[in-house]
């Protein structure tokens, strides 16, 4: 390990400035209204590689954070029912790779006594509590049992991540929320700050860690505030970084570069650099799972863009997104594009669509719902102006791999190092031809790395 | 691997876009040339507004035909033609003949710009190209400058100021002024400093151009031109190699031309073009070097690419275990 580990630079390399913090103030400024639906349904696949089993079929009987999924690898997390009554149905499904899953539905009982009243009554959420008859086994444990996985995107278990044999010396506490219009971390970070903090001392003793860096953007310097005052004169490994507001900051590499002075080398995670990366959602979850026994089975999810009301909800996993728009009071665009997640990395659910024919449900990396009026880009030759490459955060060429990947020159394609594309968009962004690189080159990444597997197993 | 391009990507993200274009880029550089371009009217006449409307018609003209024949997407509504018309006619002096700016136009947008696969693709500054096409053709028929009309004597035959210079003559007779406003004899964009700098400044504002590029490609030229003089080591005169010449119109509107140039070596090549540039002007046959200067560095970007490597992300902190 190379000395002088805290030499900050605060900047990592590339980037751009999609946001002018308009599209944040859409939602940012409501407090998060609590949502409990009648029906939910809760998708087996909750994040792109992670499948589990159903272990309830039509007609049981269910109730709050009773386990209804299986993981099938190491690579998916328990599930649990969201809200008490009857499943109804299991809907059989398949992803766009052809992978079966199941959809359970559950209606709510006339009986039902839940509620989502999660402010106020626990002590955890407004002082810092003792934690000291948590032990590392005991928490990494209670995050598998949980069905803990990373809140900020890629939805990864993170008692995985945890229970790496590398000695851990940093958490990373990813408090940036670097995509425009999202703002669910910033409105949980505003109302939960306390469960945040115990979740981070949590992770910290998870880990083994020396400390936790909460990092925040400079545009959310009001919760860096509060948060220092929450942790001043007690003495707690924690420390508070705010850095200046740049997209992919949120990115776990791009953290790590700009927090820590280090890059994460290439093919590794960055345990191999002794640091670990969490959401301050995760925070917020392993705090309620440990302190409050509840599992991973609710979380704040932003409804914005081009609805009546854009606001954030706290919401069972498995709201079905028709219901969140609904109560967000619909559309307000002619032809509506529905993304879920963010405006640069989210994905597109349906275009041009009634609302009551919106499938799907938020899952447990539902950041947000956002509703943009929808356009056509029309592609125009590369003017080889650079932008792209000047901006990459992984100092890529994107112009050179889009013309291999369109050329179909994988070993081309894998000497530019498209296997390092974080696929963040911000090529795509800059791009004045319009062109799709983003698309593209995370298109011949996956090919690449196809064609390693198959190489591999052969 | 099947990849979709066009309109049948619709739903990929990201989902939003930085409000600019092509087209945009292009008209900014067009707007950015406007004064020199009402300043070569100014000094050197109706010619010059013909030469210019002459070599913009010619580039867009043979840039709609040969896509019309090839049957190619169509890209003559980027501007990009009307950038390379106005800056061809800007890189010759108002005696040029009409039909030389028109040879010279096709040469730069067939050749030049379409052979090697339209916008983007083409190796060098296709309006410089075609200044050099004319240069080798025809040198005499490009080489009659005069003076402006605003000189105080009629519009006489004169050579530049850096012909001067390289043979030796006398200059004291245009002042500092004079070549900063633009009143002396040259090509017809290049001899208004004031002008340039003021579209250039709107490009900056625009945030369009390279502004690293342009300078360092200025003060090489400068530096290499003072200390090297024929006058003697550090005698060179630094005001005059600025003002004359095709040496801010090159920095501000050429070197800064996207042809192949990645971000990290623009500087780099700058500062090579900057060097040739600057040997020419001391050392060279020609009184000026700006042209050939940018188009050697355009040709070396290849090799200047693959000397100073990128830095990828975690790449090279795995070589070293």
């Amino acid at each position: 390990m190379a000395g002088g580990l805290l030499v900050l630079k605060n900047y990592f390399h590339g980037g751009i400035h999609p946001s002018d913090g308009s599209d944040k103030s859409l939602s940012n400024q409501i407090p998060i209204r609590k949502f409990l639906p009648k029906t939910v349904e809760i998708s087996m696949k909750q994040s792109p590689n992670s499948i589990c089993t159903a272990i309830v079929k039509e007609g049981d009987k269910v109730s709050k954070g009773e386990l209804i999924g299986k993981p099938t690898g190491f690579s998916s997390a328990n599930i649990h029912a969201s809200i008490s009554g009857t499943v109804t149905k299991v809907i059989k499904s398949k992803d766009d790779k052809d992978r079966e899953f199941d959809i359970v539905v559950i209606q709510s009982d006339e009986s039902n006594t839940d509620s989502l009243d999660t402010a106020g009554g626990w002590e955890y959420e407004s002082s810092l509590v003792d934690l000291s008859a948590y032990t590392k086994e005991i928490i990494i444990a209670k995050m598998e049992e949980g069905g803990l996985v990373g809140m900020g995107g890629a939805g990864f278990p993170t008692h995985v991540k945890y229970q790496t044999k590398e000695i851990i010396k940093y958490i990373l506490i990813n408090g940036a929320e670097c995509e425009p219009y999202l703002t669910c971390d910033h409105t949980l970070m505003r109302e939960q700050g306390y469960a945040i903090i115990n979740g981070v001392l949590l992770f910290v003793k998870a880990s083994g860690a020396k400390k936790a860096i909460i990092c925040f953007e400079d545009n959310k310097l009001d919760i860096a505030k509060d948060f220092e005052q929450i942790i001043s004169g007690k003495e707690l490994p924690i420390e508070i970084k705010v850095l200046p507001t740049k997209y992919p900051q949120g990115g776990e590499r791009q953290l790590v570069e700009a927090v820590l002075g280090m890059e994460v080398p290439a093919g590794e995670l960055p345990t191999s650099i002794s640091t670990i990366i969490n959401n301050v959602g995760t925070a917020k979850a392993l705090a309620d799972i440990v302190l409050k026994d509840e599992p991973l089975i609710s979380r704040v999810v932003t409804v914005t863009g081009m609805v009546k009301e854009p606001c954030n909800y706290l919401v069972p996993i498995g709201t079905r997104f028709r219901d969140l728009i609904d109560m967000s009071g619909g559309f307000t665009s002619r032809i509506s594009r529905v993304i879920e997640g963010g405006p640069m990395t989210g994905r597109s659910i349906q275009i041009g669509g009634a609302l009551d024919d919106l499938e799907g449900s938020v899952a447990k990396t539902t950041s947000g719902l956002l509703v943009l009026e929808d356009s056509y880009k029309i592609e125009s030759p590369c003017i080889r102006c650079g932008e792209c490459e000047r901006i990459c955060p992984a100092g890529l060429a994107p112009f050179k791999i889009d013309f291999a990947a369109l050329e179909n020159d994988i070993t081309l394609c894998d000497k530019l190092y498209a296997t390092e594309c974080i696929s963040c968009g911000s090529c795509s962004y800059v791009c004045p031809a319009k062109r799709e690189l983003a698309y593209r080159i995370t298109e011949a990444k996956n090919e690449i790395f196809r064609l390693r597997r198959e190489r591999g197993a052969k | 691997m099947k990849l979709k391009s066009g309109k049948q990507l619709h739903d990929v993200s990201p989902h939003i876009v930085k409000n600019w274009s092509t087209k945009e880029i292009m008209q900014d550089v067009v707007i950015a040339l406007m004064p020199a371009f009402l300043g070569s009217i100014y000094f050197f006449g109706l010619n010059s507004l013909i030469l210019v409307l002459t070599a913009v018609t010619s580039c867009v003209l043979s840039e709609y035909i040969w896509q019309k024949i090839r049957k190619e997407q169509l890209t003559v509504g980027d501007w990009s033609a009307v950038v390379t018309g106005i800056l061809l006619a800007f890189n010759v002096p108002s005696t040029t003949p009409i039909w030389a700016v028109m040879v010279a136009s096709v040469f730069a947008i067939i050749v030049v710009k379409q052979f090697f696969g339209g916008i983007g693709s083409n190796f060098a500054n296709p309006a410089l190209m075609g200044r050099a096409l004319l240069l080798y053709l025809w040198p005499a028929q490009i080489s009659n400058y005069i003076t402006t009309n605003h000189s105080g004597v009629d519009a006489v035959s004169s050579p530049t100021v850096l012909g001067m210079l390289k043979s030796g003559s006398e200059i004291s007779q245009f002042s500092k002024w004079d070549m900063f406003i633009g009143n002396i004899p040259g090509c017809l964009g290049e001899t208004s400093a004031l002008l340039l700098l003021i579209g250039f400044a709107y490009l900056c504002y625009r945030k369009v151009v390279n502004l690293a590029a342009a300078s360092s490609y200025v003060l090489t030229v400068l530096l290499v031109t003072f200390v090297f003089s024929k006058d003697g080591f550090f005698k060179g005169d630094i005001l005059t190699n600025l003002l004359s010449g095709g040496l801010i119109l090159g920095a501000c509107f050429m070197m800064t031309d996207y042809a192949s140039v990645a971000p990290r070596i623009k500087v780099v090549l700058a500062i090579i073009a900057g060097l040739i540039t600057a040997g020419i002007r001391i050392w060279g046959m020609l009184p000026e070097g700006v042209s050939y200067g940018i188009l050697i560095a355009n040709c070396l970007s290849g090799i200047t690419e693959m000397i100073i490597k990128p830095h990828i992300y975690g790449v090279k902190l795995k070589s070293k275990k």
